[in-house]
Parts: C-alpha cells; structure tokens; sequence
C-alpha cells in the first residue's frame, strides 16, 4: 500500500510554461513521475518564484527547496571546483560534451557534488555565443578596449586577458546597458540570447557552431535529504524520468543554437562562427589567464583543467 | 488626568546604552551609505572615463546598502521613523492604545527575536565553512553576513527599551499624547 | 485546507496585525514567518534570514537611497523656495499663479528625486506660507501642495516604479520615461483646476498690482540653473551611455551633494549629517519593508497562494476593463492604509500573470498603478502627504487640507482614465527612444 504522497518542490530560473527546453526538462520529470503513481508528487516553482537563481544550492542543503535545474557555476561560491563547468574551451560541442559527461573530469565534479549533500538526476550543457554591439568579436584582438558583459568569472577572466574591460551588470539589466553603450559586448548562453530578445540590440553573433567556446553545465539536481525521504519505488520512478529529460535535452540541446541563429537572422544580426585556428587563439588566452588562475586558486584545480582537456 | 503626565525619572543605564548603540550604528549606516554614493561614481568614472574593468564595486555598494538596513534599523526604530498604520491607535482610548501598543510592540519582539535566533547559525555557517560570492572578486560571506545578527540583536534590544519606557509610563505609546485622538 | 482559503486566512491575520499599530515592516514578516511555521514547521524560521538577503542582494535597489539622497539635499537647502519664486515672478499676473507656480515648481522638484513626501515638504516649506500670505485660501493651498508633491513618483526619477520594475521585471529605464508625459498631463491638470478655482473665487491678491521689472524677472534665472545642470546630468547618464538607472541614480545623489554644498553653503557637518540622517531613515525604512515583503512572497508562492490567486481571475471570464478596474478599485483601497512600496512588493507577484494574460501592456500598468499610489498618498486615514503638509502647518486642521486635496484625487482618476483610452501617452515616449 502506498503510504502518503510525498511532495517535492523543484525551482528553477526559466520562464514556466511557455516551451523553455530546461523548464520543459523538470515539467517532464514532474509529469513522468505522477505517471508512474508511485506516491510522488513534483510541484514545479519556475522563473524563481521561490527562490532566487543564486541561492538554489544552499536552498537545497536546507530543505527549502528539494530540486532544481541550474547553472552549477551559479554554486562556486560553496565549491570553487565548480567554475570548471563554465571554463572557456574545455567543451568543444554537443557531441563532445556527451563524452565530456562519461569521462573522469565529470566524475571528480560529481564526487564533489554528492560529497555537498547534492545529486545529480540528469546531465545538460548548453552552448552559448558572444555578441558585438557594433562588430563581430571573432579574435582575442577584436576584444581589446571593449567594454564587456560576461556570464560568468572564468569568462571574464578570459575578456579581461584578452585587453577587454569588464562591467559587472546584473543579467536583467544587459539589454539596457548594450543600448546605451554600457557594454559593448557579452557572452551569454544559447537560450538568453534569445529570450532577452539581444538581437535588438547587438550587430554581431559569434555563434556557437562546430568550434563552441561557451558551454555550461546546467544539471537537475537533488539534495540528498529529500532523496534519501524517498522509498525504492519512488527513487527509481524518479531515476527512469530524469533519464527521458537527459535524453529530451540531448536531442533538443542542438536545436537550441539553430533556434538562437534563425532568430538573430531573422532581425538582420550578422552571424559568424569560429574557426580551428580562432578557437586556438581564444584558448591560448585562457590558458594564461582563467587556466592558470583556476589551477593556481582552487584545490584540485590543475587536474581538473588537465583531465577535461584530455576528453577527446 | 494621571495618564496625561510622564514618569520623569531618569533612563536607567541600561536603556541609555541602548540607546547609544542604536546611535552609533545608525551614525555607521549613514556613513556606508555616503560611501556608497562615492563608490557608484568612481565606478560610473572608471568605466566611461579610463574604461577600466569595475569589478567590485556593485557587490561592495550592494552590501553596504544590506548593512545600512540592518545595521541602521534600530537608529530608524529609536527615531520613529518605521512607518506604521496609526488609524485604530488614534480613534483608542488611551487605556486600549497603550494595550495595543504593548500588543505590537511584543509580535514585533517575537519576529525580531526569531530572525535573530536563526541568522546566528546561517551567519556562523558562512564563517566555518568559508564560502564567497560566485562573483571574480569572491567577497566572504561571513562579512555582510554579520549584518543580519548584529541588527536584529540591536533591534531586540531596541524594542525592549521601547517597550519598557512606555510600561514605566516615560514615554506615551506610539509617542502620541493622550489628547490626540482621531 | 485550499490555497486560496489560506490566502483569506493571510489577508485577515496582515489586517489584524497592522491594526495594532505596530511597524508595517514587523507586521508583514510576522505574519509570513507564522504562516511558514504553521505550514512548513519550525524548522521553516531557518529559511529567513538567506531568503531576506538573497531579495535585498540586487544592485538595482541601490537606486532608492541614492534617488532618496538626492531629493534631501535639495530639500536641505533654499532651492526649493528659489524654484517657485522664480515661477512666480513669470506668472504674476495669471489668476491663481502663485498656487500654479508652487505646482510648477513641485513638477521640477519631482524630477530630482525618487520620492513625493520630499516634494512635498521642499516646496510647501515656503509655499504654503507664502501662498497663505498672499491671500489664498488654506485649502487650495494645501491641497495643491499635497497634490504637487505626488508628482515626485510619476516624474522619474520614481521609487514607486523602480520597484514595480524589479518586482515585474520590466525595465525601469523604460518605465521612467513612460512616466514623463503623463506627469506633464497630471500638472496640467492640477493647474488648471487652480486657475479656475482661483478665477471662480475671484481670490483677491494682497499684491496685485506689483509689477516686477524685466530685470527681477531674469535676476532669479541663474538660481534655476543648477537644478537643470543636475536634471541634465543625470538623464546623460541615464540615456547617454554612462550608466544603468541604478548608476546614474548615484551620479545624480553626488551632484546634488555638490551643489547644496557649493551653491547653497550647506557645509556645516551638522547639516550634512542630517542630510544622510533623513536618506538613512527613508531608505532604512523602505528597504526593511522590501525585505520583509520578500519573506511575505516568499511565504504566498510557498503555500501556492499567488499561483492560485493570479488563475483564479485569469479564469473568470470577464472584460478585461471590469478586471482592470477591479483591480484599480482594490489598489486604491490598498492606498488608503498602506504605503505604496509595501503594496506594489505584496501585490506585484499576483496582479503581473493577471496583467498579462488580459493583454495589457506591463510599461502602461506601471504608469497607472503609479499614479493610483498617488491617490493614496493624499487619501485619509494614512497620507504620507497629509502628514507631512499637516507638519508644515499645524494650525491648519487635517479636514481642511483634504477638502482642497479633493478635486487634485479627481484630477489623477481623470488622468487614470484618459490613460486608457490613450494608452500611448504612456507608450509612446520609451517606445520612441528605446525601441
Ligand atoms: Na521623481
Ligand atoms: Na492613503
């Protein structure tokens, strides 16, 4: 017999409802596992309607919350290691980040993870591009003097290395501040550049193409107390839905970075993509600066960056 | 009528130490605050004039303005400067307007207390376990944190001298004089 | 029991608590940290503190103190006086000018500072004994400043609508210029119900018959000349590229630092101190109340509330003008009790989803909502205006000043309205220059 339901609460950042691929990711998981009746219940709280995106981790070790889909850089603050899964270069493209996924780089980030009171339920990357208010950003030299946006600290380790100045934004605020001239350039994930509409904004989209420099981990998560609440049927009902969501995202994860240049075409943006030899550059850039001080200031750091740039 | 006079005795020392502290932590909140002004224009200068990186400032300002409140809370609270909704209070008799003053004072006392008692642990576990903002410039939590306990304890103990000086009958409740009604 | 039965439940038990007088910030976190207790257990007060820092953690609400620091210092110093005797001066001969001009000058008073209790107070300081002086009557003159002063959160810059645009996400950029031209019209229309009102008392002027010279007409202009360097300034930065809204809001705090500091000799460390006395205590204050709404949202999402509230009126199937006046009547009540920052924080999370599923434009909401929190500011029995005014005139009594603040309430539902039907008066302006 089952004993009484048990209801998790899910937050994430993305909007709810209306066909975000990582809403859709965690709506599924919630859909599947009521699906399954096995006494759980997914309660989904999008566009941080609980919780703000950057507190999701502790929420999660506290119990406010039980689940999330987020940027796990966004937890770098708790475990430095973590700015490894949005470094510069390391993921070369969907493919690559399938085997990223499967390779000892992820399995130390795990250990870590799990070691945090946290696990993992399903893997997914995103790509992201970069975008020129008034030129296309396609060498470390185009980037010189701009005034720059960045997702993130590694990023902006690299903007800064390769002579870029860099403006400390929040997200919300992007849009405006490429109006104005505030930031001249940015570097975002796939997804924002699409829904905070920049293509009104920027000239140029240096996407991500068959030579990404911008990949990000953005895993659905568990903390381990509401996971360990849950008896066998519910865990595995659990673990069989968050399966059909990586696989969902895998397919549709591709389709993101067609979805972000269609729409950037359609308002007249230029695209350009990157090659061998201009990632090479890029990657030279980052090695004297995010790299080195990744390996320098965090524990573990070098091998981190050693084993992600061994995945072939 | 009696309720019409105030206990003129002096403030007992510990209600002045209060009472000071509120002052020096409000003269504080002042003072980040100011700073803050100083620091928005030195970034705004250092990005549009030598367009140079501005990394942290915003997280600096942000979390001067969080200290400003909870530090500058119980200054705030010891100049009456916390809005409230005097309607009822003003129609009161004065019996009922001190009742409901206690009243209030007391569900705020309990709100206060119960912050208090849990920002000492979430403040203690940012200090052990070390961890920053996500951000380049990887500020400790632990010192903005601090803010939260050092306030609320402070307006705890605001409350009670605010309290307490209208029990004794020093202060009328809600500094209203009894002749003022609605 | 159902979400929206606890939403009644929060309701009854918010009143109860801010019916005892106590502060509004300790009522509303008292009332959502019980609500949490109750439903999610003790263990729930451990959830406090981080969700009350992460919320007040956005550099954007840096911009309420910085915009609350520009509006004391101007108030510090003569300028608000210098505003609308140089008005006046221009003015001498329009039936009612003097009240006219003390409009004008609260309409330019509003666009250096975020707040209306500071318009009110920097301009009727010596308005109102000036007006009175000269033979206007108590209510026209009070009530004109009363109205006046509101001006301070529709003309940008406007704590009111910075935020209305964190709590929607909208940009404040935009919403600070949607505000501009239905600011110009609700001046206009003060001032044209002190024309007439002035011209159907055939108010007598003690002075009538001065004439100033060409000469005293134009001495005053220099003194107006910092105030627009200042209002310059900080729309360059705004617009031109510098800095965000939040940016610029401390660009402006500096500038008007410096110039009561150079132009009016407010020096005295004394008086500096009070300056940043008066910014601490309003921006302390609001920004306790946000926190503590933080924690009351916090509390509603939790517990479903909002969710089911904001489906329940999208469900119902009504026009969409009876639903936008229900929730203008709703607001409007919300406005006699409470301040605006702690109404637009509470009912934000609910009203956006209802907003945009009827189809209105979130930039024209925020205009309207705004000068709906203007009503309340002159309503009984909780004006920040009124008190304020009543503090600059103790011997005028509190019936009086709302008496002649009644017909100005007229003119803002009339504002209200003509909004609707012209939607691009709010529209139109951010559309323009911001795409
Ligand atoms: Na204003
Ligand atoms: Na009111």
């Amino acid at each position: 017999a089952v004993a009484q339901t048990i209801t998790l609460k899910a937050s994430h950042q993305f909007p709810g409802g209306k066909g975000d691929v990582r809403d859709e990711m965690v709506q599924m998981i919630a859909r599947e596992v009521a699906a399954a009746n096995v006494g759980l219940e997914i309660k989904v709280f999008p566009g941080s309607s609980l919780v703000k995106p950057k507190e999701q981790w502790k929420a999660m070790l506290t119990g406010q919350i039980d689940m999330t889909s987020f940027p796990l850089d966004y937890a770098a603050g708790f475990h430095p290691q973590f700015g490894a899964t949005l470094m510069p270069g390391l993921v070369k493209g969907h493919d690559h980040a399938k085997r990223i996924n499967a390779s000892p780089f992820m399995a130390d980030i795990k250990k870590i993870i799990e070691d945090g009171g946290v696990k993992v339920l399903a893997d997914a990357w995103l790509a992201g591009a970069f975008g020129g208010k008034d030129k296309c950003i396609k060498v470390p030299a185009d980037a010189a003097g701009l005034k720059v946006r960045s997702a993130g600290s590694t990023f902006a380790e690299m903007w800064a290395g390769a002579g870029a100045s860099i403006v400390s934004i929040p997200s919300n605020e992007v849009y405006n501040a490429l109006q104005q001239g505030v930031a001249q350039g940015t570097d975002t994930s796939s997804g924002s550049f699409v829904s905070f509409r920049l293509y009104e904004q920027i000239k140029c989209l240096t996407a991500p193409g068959d030579n990404a420099l911008w990949f990000m981990y953005e895993p659905v998560l568990i903390g381990k107390k509401s996971w360990d609440k849950l008896n066998a049927a519910q865990q595995k009902a659990l673990m069989d839905a968050s399966k059909k969501a990586e696989d969902y995202f895998a397919r549709e994860s591709k389709g993101l970075d067609d979805k972000l240049v269609d729409a950037f075409k359609k308002a007249g943006v230029q695209v350009v993509e990157l090659s061998d030899a201009e990632v090479q550059m890029w990657r030279d850039v980052a090695a004297k600066t995010s790299y080195k001080n990744f390996a320098d200031k965090v524990p573990g750091g070098k091998e981190l960056i050693e084993k992600a740039l061994a995945v072939k | 009528m009696s309720s019409l006079a105030l206990n003129p005795a002096p403030l007992p020392l510990w209600v002045r130490a209060v009472h000071a502290a509120s002052r020096a932590l409000g003269v504080f909140s002042a003072g980040m605050i100011a700073l803050s002004v100083g620091v928005i224009c030195h970034m705004v200068f250092v990005r549009a004039v030598l367009n140079q990186s501005s990394i942290w400032q915003t997280e600096f300002v942000t979390f001067c303005l969080i200290g400003a409140t909870f530090l500058g809370a119980p200054y705030i609270l010891l100049t009456r400067g916390h809005v409230n909704v005097d309607v009822v209070p003003l129609m009161a008799a004065p019996g009922l307007r001190r009742v409901l003053y206690i009243v209030g004072m007391l569900i705020s006392l309990v709100f206060c207390a119960i912050f208090f008692k849990a920002a000492v642990p979430w403040w203690h576990e940012a200090w052990t376990s070390g961890s920053t903002t996500p951000s380049i410039w990887r500020v400790a939590l632990w010192i903005p944190y601090l803010a939260v306990p050092v306030g609320m304890g402070l307006l705890c103990l605001q409350l009670l001298a605010d309290l307490w000086l209208v029990i004794t009958r020093r202060n009328h409740p809600f500094g209203l004089p009894p002749d003022e009604r609605l | 029991m159902s979400p929206l039965a606890i939403g009644l439940l929060i309701f009854v038990v918010t009143i109860a608590l801010l019916a005892t007088g106590m502060p509004i910030a300790f009522a509303l976190g008292m009332t959502a940290l019980g609500f949490m207790i109750v439903f999610d257990g003790w263990n729930a007060i451990h959830f406090v503190p981080e969700t009350v820092f992460a919320g007040l953690d956005d550099f954007t609400l840096v911009s309420l103190p910085m915009f609350i620091i520009m509006g004391a210092a101007v108030a510090s110093s003569r300028a608000g006086s210098d505003l609308y005797e140089a008005l006046a001066r221009w003015l001498h001969r329009v039936p009612g000018s003097l009240v006219i001009s003390n409009i004008g000058a609260c309409a330019l008073f509003s666009a250096l500072t975020g707040s209306s209790p500071a318009t009110c107070a920097a301009i009727g300081k010596m308005g109102i004994p000036e007006m009175r002086k000269r033979g206007y009557d108590a209510d026209l003159a009070t009530g004109a400043i009363a109205a006046g002063g509101t001006l301070g959160i529709l003309i940008p810059p406007s704590i009111t609508m910075i935020l209305y645009g964190i709590a929607s996400e909208t940009s404040i950029g935009r919403l600070f210029l949607a505000g501009v031209i239905p600011g110009l019209l609700l001046t206009g229309l003060f001032m044209a119900w002190a024309l007439f009102l002035s011209w159907k008392r055939g108010t007598k002027l003690v002075d009538a018959d001065r004439i100033y010279s060409m000469k005293e007409k134009l001495e005053l202009l220099p003194k107006l000349l910092p105030f627009i360097v200042v209002i310059v300034g900080v729309i360059y930065a705004l617009y031109g590229g510098i800095a965000t809204p939040s940016e610029a809001a401390g660009v402006g705090a500096m500038l008007c630092l410096v110039m009561v500091i150079v132009i009016y000799r407010v020096w005295t460390p004394t008086a500096l101190w009070h300056i940043m006395r008066d910014g601490l205590r309003e921006s302390g204050m609001l920004m306790l109340i946000i926190g503590a709404s933080i924690l009351f949202g916090y509390m509603m999402s939790s517990l479903l509330v909002t969710q089911s509230v904001a489906e329940a009126i999208a469900e119902m199937q009504v026009n969409k003008w009876v639903v936008l006046g229900a929730i203008n009547a709703m607001l409007l009540v919300a406005g006699m009790f409470l301040p605006p920052a702690a109404i637009i924080l509470m009912t934000t999370p609910i009203l956006m989803p209802v907003i945009l599923a009827f189809g209105f434009d979130p930039i024209w909401f925020g205009v309207i909502l705004t000068i709906n929190m203007e009503l309340g500011l002159i309503t009984p029995p909780v004006g920040l205006n009124l008190f304020v005014i009543n503090g600059i005139t103790p011997d005028i009594k509190l019936p009086t000043i709302l008496k002649g603040s009644l017909p100005f309430m007229g003119c803002m539902v009339l504002a209200i309205v003509i909004l609707c039907i012209f939607p691009e008066l709010a529209t139109w302006l951010p559309q323009t220059l911001m795409g």
